[in-house]
């Protein structure tokens, strides 16, 4: 008998990753899937704050206030902060290089997470302006991707201090 | 408002020295192996170091694939792909004889006579199965 184990490893372990999930939205996210068929964009309004929140929540994660006051956001905003990436994931059929943008919507005090296309990822800024591209009339479901992307607007770079507390 | 959405994709972990050997004994051996480490006794699988004070391990010791059952918890309701088996089946811990320490591993038969205590074997996948995995033991069976 040996008395040690085999000098050469096994060099590694390979598993399947088996995820199912089933999402139920609660009242406030289903509202703001549902107002997506409609090409609205909602959020919430800190009743201490008044800070707005896009999805909207029920209260505040900043100052614990109700949260509950549905206000209109615009589908258009500011490009906060962004990353190109270009690295493929395993099972996922992406295009490369892609850009992973937060945006800050016009009426929003956080952004929310968009691709954005229609650009040179090298041309991607803070800074940068950009409109919704909505899928078509007929095709919204009231889900996330009923947006499809945001794109450049071609309009002037929002000044660093509208956008900068909003990353 | 409901989706179901399912991520799955495969997943490769490198192993290291450590567990590669360990794995290695597996699957070319049929041998499970643990190391000697300050503070512990006799460790398996092998950690590569001491948790206790964080030393070099010491030898490896070649411990036996009979064992003692330390704990015991049976999935009635197996899920699929994220289970070994699809009909109810018992986790457990076993110290395998010669270890100071218990192993996870799975009872397939029997289950609801496992308890802590029970004295188990490993039942071997054959030659040309084992791959350098866990799975390189098919499950553990409760001896008399």
């Amino acid at each position: 008998m040996a008395n040690e184990p085999p000098r050469d490893p096994v060099k590694y372990v390979e598993t399947h990753v088996y995820l199912p999930y089933h999402y139920v939205a609660g009242d406030s996210r289903a509202g703001y899937l549902r107002a997506l068929k409609d090409k609205k964009i909602l959020g919430s309004k800190c009743s201490k704050t008044g800070k707005v929140f896009v999805p909207p929540v029920v209260n505040s994660p900043e100052s614990f206030a109700p949260a509950d006051e549905l206000v209109e956001v615009a589908d258009r905003g500011i490009v906060t902060t962004f990353c190109v990436v270009r690295i493929p994931v395993t099972g996922r059929d992406l295009q490369l290089p892609y850009v992973a943008a937060s945006v800050a919507l016009d009426g929003a005090s956080v952004s929310i997470f968009a691709p954005i296309q229609e650009c040179a990822p090298d041309a991607v800024r803070m800074g940068m302006r950009v409109e919704a591209v909505w899928k078509a009339d007929g095709e919204r479901e009231g889900s996330h991707e009923d947006i499809l992307y945001f794109r450049p607007t071609g309009e002037p770079d929002a000044p660093q201090d509208s956008y900068i507390h909003r990353l | 408002m409901e989706q179901a959405q399912t991520m799955e994709f495969p997943y490769k972990h490198s192993t290291g020295q450590t567990v590669g050997r360990f794995l290695a004994g597996l699957k070319e051996q049929k041998q499970i192996w643990g190391q000697r480490v300050a503070g512990l006794g006799v460790v398996v699988p092998p950690p590569g170091y001491s948790e206790v004070d964080g030393s070099e391990p010491g030898e490896w010791v070649a411990v036996k694939d009979t064992g003692v059952v330390t704990a015991v918890a049976v999935v009635r309701d197996p899920v699929d792909k994220l289970h070994p088996f699809s009909t109810p089946f018992a986790y457990i811990l076993v110290r395998l004889d010669g270890a100071d320490t218990a192993m996870a591993h799975v009872v397939k038969d029997d289950i609801h006579a496992v308890k802590v205590g029970s004295r188990v074997a490993a039942v071997w996948a054959p030659d040309e199965a084992r791959v350098g995995s866990m799975r390189d033991i098919a499950h553990f069976r409760l001896v008399p």
